[in-house]
């Protein structure tokens, strides 16, 4: 890397706050959006409730992620296992 | 036209790739994309029916068969085909280009066949050439994956043939109907042994849970170009089958809902970006065996528009990855990062795949998917709607985030390779074009599906639910990457089903191989020490100083006879 090189639009501090402030406030309005609207055509009881996939979509992202974690341990290993007999 | 017709879709593929070696080694990439420009010309003009019935060996056997289920799947194998070969159109390797074109053919031949042997004619070809691709890199590592692939589709191939000539030798036919029947969900008591033995034969090929290896093992192992190749047809020719043979097995629902979740695990903590797409590959076969197990017509319309969909954007996501192994020489995230800087094309086109098949409205993934769990809604299926949503989060974190995210940001590793090849640049905008194409102009593709749609994904409830999924898994990932959770890639080899054959049974039968020569050398020495101890003792009696071979004196024996005959005489008088 050029010592002289510009950081890049993605790489600046403030634009990154930038997209994640963006992402909050997308966030924030989905979920408002679930107080003015509610969805006619219920296949579950669970549809109903209050932004049902958006708490589900965040609590499922973590549970798996933790799931990768606790299974680091058990199946990683060294990069040349396979090596020569496999 | 009816004569060419009668041969299998495809076969221009597979006798032009025979052809190919007398093609001057500059122009066999561009002859591979004329063949299938070619091929898919004559498909498309090609009226649906029934061709090339021919009496072979006592069997009416129906070569080909395009109807509303094989048209979808033989277009997009020809798309496929095609983007494939634009990819690849750098690349001076005989053996690539015939494998690669010979490997089309014989899946497109395959996804057109009317009966079980012409199927598995064509299964077995697309085993015996995709191996090439994997081959063709040219190291250990990559020969001994390859044989491990070819064992095992080979070995499908032949529960096929097996299953093909039992229900010959049962019904009298070697049609390649449904084996389920008509009569809604079926388990698998329900299906006959011919056909517990095809969906063996369609299960392994379609990376079922625990015979799903051989796809992380060998894809990411195969060529840069090659892996762009095998990703678009094995799989989908599978899900084709399935589909066409077991709609409405209800076993396949767990088993596809298993599919879904456990590649998203491994996902998480895999290193080598080509073997996450792998894994990923696997969860979103998952989404379509689903749908197949549901079976109703709107299960099957997603299915297929699922597979048309995923071939385009799981292609898109393997070319640009590939590209960066092109241009870096690894996959691995440890080594990445930071190249949107130099690759800046590239970035574009992996996150537009990444918005695709993680299902974001406007691109095709949506479009897709959404069909899939409305089906799994309208039938009451609780668990298997919470599954498949849990899925789709899984898919957002391993293809939507991790891909791009470590390939072309991260933290800056110094990398600053080329842009990619025109040629793989125009490919991959290609590719992406369909994404987005197929996410706005969605009539088009739902007019290809096999059962009238009665289906619309942009409605309000469809839009919104979707991005707070994924909008929100998006924000845990901030979250989890801001509180130092997210875990850290690291250079590792992550342990799957493969360990059983490469470690643990050939250590198993080294341990087994190990005892019976320790049994068989203590069995040795004990007989050794017997017939020894047996000798000495016999020479100790026998040889000329011993007891019963040596020479007695005459006193001895005169004592002895006398003594022999006073014992005789007394008992006599007594």
């Amino acid at each position: 890397m050029n010592d002289s090189e510009q950081p890049s639009f993605f790489e600046r501090p403030r634009n990154v706050r930038m997209m994640i402030l963006g992402l909050v406030c997308v966030c924030a309005g989905l979920a408002v959006t679930d107080l003015v609207y509610t969805n006619p055509h219920p296949h579950f009881a669970i549809e109903s409730s209050f932004a049902f996939q958006a708490w589900f979509g965040f609590l499922a992202f973590v549970i798996i992620v933790f799931l990768g974690r606790c299974m680091r341990p058990l199946v990683s290993r060294k990069e040349d296992y396979y090596d020569g007999d496999g | 036209m009816t004569a060419m017709a009668d041969l299998p879709p495809g076969w221009i593929m597979v006798l032009g790739g025979v052809l190919l070696p007398f093609v001057h080694k500059r122009f066999q990439a561009w002859a591979v994309l004329g063949l299938s420009i070619a091929s898919a010309a004559l498909f498309i003009t090609t009226p649906a029916g029934e061709y090339g019935n021919i009496h072979l060996l006592g069997n009416d056997l129906t070569m080909v068969r395009i109807d509303p289920l094989s048209r979808p799947f033989g277009l997009v194998f020809h798309l496929a085909a095609i983007v494939s070969a634009i990819y690849a159109l750098h690349v001076r390797d005989t053996r690539q280009h015939m494998a690669a074109v010979m490997y089309a053919g014989a899946a497109i031949g395959a996804a057109c066949a009317g009966d079980l042997m012409t199927l598995f004619v064509f299964w077995e070809l697309t085993a015996l050439t995709s191996v090439f691709l994997v081959w063709a890199s040219k190291n250990e590592s990559s020969y001994r994956a390859g044989m491990r692939y070819l064992i095992i589709q080979v070995g499908s191939g032949v529960l096929l043939l097996s299953g093909a000539i039992m229900q010959y030798d049962v019904t009298g036919s070697l049609r390649f109907d449904s084996f389920v029947g008509d009569g809604g969900m079926a388990s698998l008591a329900d299906l006959s042994w011919p056909g517990r033995l095809v969906l063996a034969a369609f299960g392994i090929k379609c990376a079922f849970p625990l015979m799903h290896n051989w796809l992380q093992d060998s894809y990411p192992k195969a060529t840069v170009t090659g892996t762009v190749f095998l990703s678009a047809f094995t799989t989908k020719l599978a899900i084709y089958a399935l589909a066409r043979g077991f709609a409405g097995l209800e076993p396949l629902i767990v088993i596809g809902c298993v599919m879904t979740m456990f590649p998203i695990v491994f996902a998480v903590i895999e290193n080598d970006l080509r073997r996450v797409l792998a894994y990923s590959l696997n969860n979103q076969l998952g989404f379509m065996v689903v749908g197949i197990g549901i079976g109703t017509e709107l299960a099957i319309n997603g299915t297929v528009a699922h597979a048309f969909c995923h071939i385009i954007y799981k292609s898109l996501l393997f070319m640009s990855v590939g590209a960066v192994l092109f241009r870096v020489g690894t996959a691995k995230a440890t080594e990445l990062g930071g190249l949107h800087k130099s690759m800046p094309w590239t970035t574009g086109f992996c996150m537009i795949g990444a918005g695709a098949i993680s299902g974001f409205p406007l691109l095709s993934g949506f479009v897709s998917k959404s069909m899939i769990l409305s089906a799994a809604g309208e039938q009451h299926l609780l668990w298997v709607w919470v599954v498949l949503l849990i899925a789709s989060a899984g898919v957002m974190e391993h293809s939507g985030i991790k891909i791009p995210f470590f390939a072309f940001f991260a933290h800056d590793s110094g990398k600053r390779p080329a842009e990619a090849p025109s040629n793989m640049l125009i490919a991959m905008g290609i590719a992406a074009s369909g994404c987005i194409g197929i996410g706005i102009a969605y009539p088009l593709l739902y007019a290809l599906l096999p059962h009238p749609v009665d289906y619309h994904p942009y409605t309000v409830t469809h839009v919104v639910t979707q991005l707070q999924l994924l909008l929100y898994a998006m924000l845990a990932f901030v979250f989890l990457v801001r509180i130092g959770w997210y875990p850290e890639e690291k250079r590792a080899e992550v342990l799957d089903t493969d360990w059983v054959y490469r470690k643990w049974l050939p250590a198993w039968i080294v341990r087994l191989a190990n005892s019976v020569s320790t049994i068989d050398r203590a069995l040795r020495s004990a007989g050794s020490k017997v017939i020894t101890l047996f000798l000495q003792k016999t020479e100790l009696y026998f040889g000329e100083t011993g007891f019963f071979g040596g020479t007695w004196s005459t006193n001895t024996m005169a004592f002895w006879a006398t003594l022999l005959l006073g014992t005789s005489l007394l008992v006599y008088y007594l």
